[in-house]
């Protein structure tokens, strides 16, 4: 993938589906960058703005955008980005959802000027579609009904305002594709099992990629500080400010493989019907369409 | 021509502004013209942004697909619209951002936020777009409360809110939430659904001297928290609610604007009230702020 060198190029995404460890790699990084000898507190997890915050890129434009519709907003999101992006003096790590899509003008949403790297962070869908209930508040047959939705999105209501924009998730696959595929972008993509199977490796590359301290000392500190169980703990003790109001805890499991004691057989089914090739391609299904018992990715292949 | 009055001022618009009340005053405040704008931006910016350019007295500003604006000198806002844009869209921002400019320029404290009256003066709703500012002002209207200001609360140098423009914009889940019907409302941008709510009744056309300002916030948890802001520490959430703060420094106002800010943290009483983010009874915080009147003594 080509190494982008606009030297305006400051931001660097942390790009997922939800639910697939992207809170873990922001906990992770901030405890990496803190000095103190202690976890970073879960509510001050300050790595960057998410991408689709309305007060984030409305801070970059002139005017209130609060009634622009979602798709004129989105016209404005790249040159916001950009100016974003050319005001940072360090390279910032901003959270992303919305998979990799081009605007009505055919513009990608996302600026390769603007971008020094995207991290891919993906997990099994099968885990996901447990998460993403629980996230959602919702039963697990709709939860993988929403993977499934060739046009998912995110804060799409246009009856009301709501403090984050409209966020195209597209269906689990399509997201990993658009990302995976997406032209122009120097990109690193990790897998949510290796983070949890190998986590010293895996965060040692996450960390290089980024340009973030490296060695084995820093990684493993920050690895510590930011293990679910002390995440869990942090819970127990304040509210998680991120946790969507009905959810009754946002750091739940954070299991590989929970799914084999949650999911019904016509779940899987379901799922592995809707998303075998891009299953395939990230080793989550062998070459035979089964279901990977040591699944291995190597994203160069 | 037509002339219109709001925040004190008489203004003559080369536009029809249905929002605005009409008026007989043969003097003129503020003039908003249809002419050229310069698409290269001012002569001589003291900053230069994304969509627009600041400098002593000036405001340059593209709203792409909709207008290019320049507002000067606290008296003029000239509007050279973008082919295929429509009045509606463009007036929106003459009434919001442009206007935000002319009373900085004129050196007016601008809140974003609402304003109601409340006894012999008035209370000012405050907060980040979304957190319901629009919808608690509709509510206490609804409650018999007069209207002063919908988004921008323009503070004189008397300390006193002007009355803006008697209206309240309602998105559609506020509309019905408080069982306005929309079929009679008209949308302010096709583009959108996003009501005008007039205020015929109750719409107060004097100034009043406000009394206290309530920051609005939201969190993912059941409770209201109402926490009063004494002293020194008023200062910042007044400086942060500030109507468009990044203007400031490039109209040459930052100095003007912090003495303003210190002067009314003197004169109000300051609360931040946090309310629940998820599904909550408007009409309990509605009622939690009227026992918090009460207690600061304004209903008199």
């Amino acid at each position: 993938m080509n190494q982008n060198t606009h030297s305006q190029a400051n931001i660097y995404w942390l790009a997922s589906y939800p639910k697939s460890g992207n809170t873990w790699v922001r906990a992770f990084i901030a405890n990496l960058l803190h000095e103190e000898p202690e976890p970073v507190d879960i509510n001050k997890l300050h790595t960057g703005a998410i991408a689709s915050s309305r007060a984030w890129v409305e801070s970059a434009l002139d005017f209130d955008i609060n009634e622009l519709s979602h798709d004129e907003i989105d016209l404005l999101r790249p040159a916001a980005y950009c100016r974003l992006s050319q005001q940072m003096e360090t390279p910032g790590y901003h959270k992303i959802h919305d998979a990799y899509t081009y605007l009505t003008n055919s513009e990608p949403l996302i600026p390769a000027q603007a971008t020094k790297g995207a991290l891919y962070i993906v997990r099994n869908p099968l885990d996901v579609a447990v998460s993403f209930a629980n996230h959602n508040h919702c039963s697990i047959d709709k939860s993988i009904n929403k993977m499934g939705l060739q046009k998912y999105s995110f804060s799409s209501s246009t009856k009301g305002l709501h403090n984050q924009l409209r966020q195209w998730l597209l269906s689990w696959s399509k997201h990993v594709v658009s990302w995976l595929d997406a032209p122009d972008l120097n990109t690193l993509v990790v897998r949510y099992e290796d983070m949890k199977q190998t986590p010293l490796t895996t965060f040692t590359q996450i960390a290089t990629f980024l340009e973030l301290p490296n060695n084995k000392n820093q990684v493993t500190e920050a690895l510590e500080y930011c293990e679910i169980e002390k995440l869990q703990m942090q819970e127990a003790q304040k509210t998680f400010n991120e946790k969507p109001a009905k959810t009754e805890v946002f750091f739940r499991k954070g299991q590989v493989g929970d799914w084999q004691n949650i999911l019904s057989d016509s779940q899987i089914t379901t799922l592995i019907d809707d998303h075998r090739e891009v299953m395939q391609r990230l080793g989550y299904l062998n070459v035979h369409g089964e279901l990977s018992t040591t699944p291995s990715y190597n994203q160069e292949t | 021509m037509s002339t219109y009055t709001a925040f004190g001022l008489s203004i003559h618009s080369d536009m029809q502004l249905p929002a605005l009340l009409r008026s007989n005053n043969k003097k003129i405040d503020i003039q908003i013209i249809r002419g050229k704008v310069n698409k290269k931006g001012l002569d001589a910016p003291e900053q230069t942004r994304l969509f627009s350019q600041l400098a002593v007295n000036e405001l340059w500003l593209h709203v792409p697909n909709i207008a290019w604006f320049y507002v000067s000198n606290g008296n003029k806002i000239i509007v050279e619209a973008e082919n295929g844009s429509d009045e509606q869209s463009i007036i929106l921002y003459i009434l919001g951002t442009c206007m935000g400019a002319i009373m900085h320029q004129r050196n007016r404290l601008v809140i974003h936020g609402n304003a109601i009256r409340v006894g012999e003066g008035c209370v000012v709703f405050a907060g980040q777009s979304g957190n319901g500012k629009s919808t608690l002002a509709a509510a206490f209207h609804q409650r018999g409360y007069s209207i002063l200001a919908d988004d921008l609360a323009v503070i004189d140098e008397q300390g006193k809110v002007q009355p803006s423009y008697p209206q309240i914009k309602l998105w559609h889940d506020t509309a019905k939430k408080l069982e306005i019907e929309i079929s009679r409302l008209k949308r302010i941008r096709l583009q959108i659904d996003k009501y005008a709510y007039p205020i015929k009744d109750g719409f107060c056309t004097i100034p009043l001297p406000i009394k206290a300002i309530y920051i609005l916030n939201n969190h993912n948890q059941d409770e209201f928290l109402f926490e009063p802001i004494k002293g020194i520490a008023k200062f910042n959430p007044l400086k942060n609610n500030t109507y468009r703060i990044n203007h400031l420094d490039g109209l040459g106002l930052k100095k003007q604007h912090f003495k303003r800010c210190s002067q009314l943290a003197n004169q109000i009483q300051l609360t931040r009230i946090t309310r629940p983010n998820d599904s909550f009874e408007l009409n309990t915080l509605v009622e939690l702020i009227e026992a918090d009147l009460t207690k600061k003594e304004l209903y008199v």
